[in-house]
């Protein structure tokens, strides 16, 4: 680590890691009302929907402070400058954690807007806004000032740019419930397979050239193929979401033709990471931190190329839509793709700024591959159950409750994995605060 | 492939992908209004719509499939369990799902707010949106009314069970309400005439009995839903 500056990074990815863990026990919670019955008299004071509420919007706000945090670590190596103001990033910072604390505390009385994963109300929706315009500007001048751009800058401004613009379309008020989905989808759909695959994308680039030593001029021509890939698969594919809600048929053929290639810039970026290491031209001093990008590669293809596709398609999806297969690929690939991402950014980060060149990973693999192993496992139980649901309550028409209770079983089974989880979420969060120097020479 | 050609991949990629879907958005507009009835759209539907956000609803509830799974879909519940079963759901929670494994919390919701969802479920109901959910398509038969139907052609009874409303809170083979006990198995308990009695009057069999007289039916239909029943061993 060569600027001071970066130093601010380490306390959003120490938030972010916090947040992280309340995250998953939140997760925890929610689904053990799936298999036990909780009391009346504690469903009147804390329903599914409010921990609901917490458990997604703890995700969006640690992995918002993961980018930010990762963003302020790499802008500065980038454009071989200080950040143009340390002061603006604390006070983003501060901002945003007690916007995000205020919201957390208001959905447990009952302060909410009450729509799925934008839960947030519009007056703390402005003070995002304004924490979002504090960093681009901040991150912007920081840019402009060096004055030395390369493609990585810029696909990560532009990412960072155009999913603050999306969120804008979550703020108002539609009176048409089908307008209202309509605009829904362009944060969420446009976020995930859109704007951050853009500053995914970026980071991934950048984290490959350190780590291998490969020509910036190769990383970032496949950097261009890759982000064109997923804005054209990207953009168009938001209609697999517009299939069930009355909107016309042709989305249909635009969103199942157009997502069913959504598949392809996951895979190229695949095959970018392994030929960037089999070419590398440095030796590669934490050998656990390529493996944590190859499993992000991997189980970003898995969770969002492979689970997306199995249910993309509209013949498919009139039976699956909005049903436990849904939610199997949300874990699948919110973790292949961004979890890991983000504690790809971590193991590559917070070692450093901690002064430690090379870590001792035995910690570090023993959280990985717990968390890898149960988030695969909790992925196909988290399946299981929705096949079930889409037989039993779609094909065959069993009511709801009848069906879920053929269901219970794979949600015992996900609530242990789920615990399991945890236990790879604390290690790793534990291995992250205070790394270890390796004492001896890895080979 | 050089940097230069990458570059235009991604330009082109982009704004073509972009100006088809901001297109289709214009378009999408403009025919939503029709696909929607927006006409129908009153006040009182969209206090509804209020209302639904203000009590967090759709977190536990899917509508149009969006939402949290913990509870069933409400695109279609007005079709399902009628106007006065979701005021009575949404009023007394607590005595509706008082027998379920998953419960549904007690919001002190108003009169005059669970008057404005049942409009908004209504208006919701009628969205054109391609016939989903399959479980409540009344276009398509699930395999299980395929399997019930089969039989309504030998037997006239089944016919009068599935369309006389016994169905909105008895179910058979997993299909139908959950307020009145599953009858697969009934003529084990009852005879024919025992149910016809029952059906009559559902007090002179068993003076607990919370299902109301069902007078609604003809002599002829009665008879052959009880025989129907009576031989469901
Ligand atoms: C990293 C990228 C991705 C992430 C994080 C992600 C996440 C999610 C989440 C959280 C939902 C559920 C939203 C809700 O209704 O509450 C969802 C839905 C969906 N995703 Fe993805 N996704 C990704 C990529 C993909 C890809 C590449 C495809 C297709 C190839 C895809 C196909 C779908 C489909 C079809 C649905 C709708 C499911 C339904 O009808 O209920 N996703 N995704
Ligand atoms: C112990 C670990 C976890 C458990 C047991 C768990 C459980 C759950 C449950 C039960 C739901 C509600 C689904 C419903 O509405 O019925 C949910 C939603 C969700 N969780 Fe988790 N979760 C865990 C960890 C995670 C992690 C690590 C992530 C992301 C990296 C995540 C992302 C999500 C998302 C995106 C949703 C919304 C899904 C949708 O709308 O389809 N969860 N989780
Ligand atoms: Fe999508």
């Amino acid at each position: 680590m060569v600027y001071t500056s970066q130093k601010i990074a380490n306390w959003y990815f120490s938030i972010a890691l916090f947040l992280f863990v309340l995250q998953v026990i939140m997760g925890l919670w929610l689904i053990s009302n799936y298999v036990f019955t909780i009391p009346q008299e504690v469903v009147n004071v804390f329903p599914f929907a409010t921990a609901r509420a917490m458990h997604t919007n703890l995700l969006v706000l640690w992995m918002l402070l993961a980018f930010m945090g990762g963003t302020y670590f790499i802008v500065p190596m980038e454009t071989e400058s200080e950040i143009w103001s340390p002061n603006l990033a604390w006070f983003q910072l501060i901002a945003l954690v007690v916007t995000g604390v205020v919201a957390l505390v208001g959905f447990a009385f009952g302060w909410t807007k009450g729509r799925p994963l934008l839960e947030i109300p519009p007056p703390l929706n402005y003070m995002v806004v304004v924490g979002a315009l504090v960093f681009l500007f901040n991150v912007g001048m920081t840019m402009f000032k060096a004055r030395r751009w390369t493609v990585i800058q810029g696909t990560l401004l532009g990412g960072l740019v155009f999913l603050a613009l999306l969120y804008l379309a979550g703020i108002p008020f539609y009176r048409n419930e089908v307008i209202d989905w309509y605009y829904w989808w362009w944060v969420i759909h446009l976020w995930v397979e859109g704007a951050w695959e853009l500053v995914t994308g970026a980071i991934m680039a950048f984290i490959l050239m350190r780590l291998t030593g490969v020509d910036r001029q190769v990383v970032e021509k496949w950097l261009y193929v890759e982000i064109g890939l997923f804005m054209f698969t990207g953009i168009a594919g938001t209609g697999h979401h517009y299939y069930w809600i009355g909107a016309p048929k042709y989305w249909l053929w635009v969103g199942g033709i157009f997502s069913a290639l959504e598949p392809l810039p996951i895979l190229l970026m695949v095959i970018d990471t392994m030929n960037h290491v089999r070419h590398r031209h440095a030796q590669i001093v934490n050998p656990h931190t390529w493996t944590i990008a190859m499993g992000c590669a991997v189980f970003h293809m898995i969770g969002a190329g492979v689970w997306g596709f199995a249910h993309t398609l509209p013949q498919v999806n009139y039976y699956t839509h909005g049903s436990q297969v849904t939610v199997s690929h949300g874990h699948l690939a919110f973790f292949g793709a961004y979890a890991l991402l983000n504690l790809l950014v971590f193991y590559f980060a917070m070692p450093q700024l901690k002064g430690i060149e090379i870590y001792k990973p035995t910690r570090a693999k023993l959280g990985f591959w717990t968390m890898c192993s149960a988030m695969m496992l909790m992925g196909l139980t988290f399946g299981i159950a929705g096949v079930l649901q889409s037989y039993l309550e779609r094909v065959l028409g069993m009511g709801y409750m009848t069906a879920q209770s053929y269901m219970r079983l794979w949600m015992g089974v996900t609530l242990v994995l789920g615990v399991f989880f945890l236990g790879g979420v604390l290690i790793t969060v534990c291995d992250l605060l205070s790394p270890k120097a390796a004492t001896e020479r890895l080979d | 492939m050089t940097k230069k050609i990458a570059f235009w991949i991604f330009l082109l990629g982009t704004l073509s992908s972009a100006v088809l879907f901001l297109g289709l958005t214009v378009d999408t507009h403009r025919q939503v209004a029709a696909l929607s009835h927006a006409d129908k759209l009153s006040e009182n539907v969209v206090a509804g719509k209020r209302a639904f956000e203000k009590y967090n609803c759709n977190d536990c509830h899917t509508i149009l499939g969006f939402g949290g799974y913990y509870a069933p879909d409400l695109t279609k519940v007005v079709q399902r369990v009628g106007e006065d079963g979701i005021r009575y759901r949404v009023k007394h929670p607590e005595l509706a799902f008082a027998n379920s494994v998953r419960k549904m919390p007690q919001q002190h919701v108003s009169e005059v707010e669970i008057e404005s969802l049942v409009a908004f479920f209504n208006w919701v109901g009628e969205i054109d949106n391609g016939d989903w959910p399959p479980q409540d398509s009344k276009k398509r038969l699930s395999r299980s009314e395929q399997r019930l139907s089969l039989g309504a052609t030998v037997s006239p009874g089944a016919a009068v069970f599935q369309t006389k409303g016994c169905m909105n809170c008895h179910s058979l083979h997993g299909v139908g309400g959950t307020f009145g006990p599953v009858l697969d198995t009934i003529g084990r308990t009852l005879t024919s005439e025992q149910i016809e009695q029952y059906i009559l009057n559902p007090k002179s069999v068993n003076p607990n009995a919370k299902m109301p007289p069902q007078n609604g039916l003809s002599d002829r239909e009665r008879d052959e839903v009880a025989k129907f029943l009576g031989n469901l061993k």
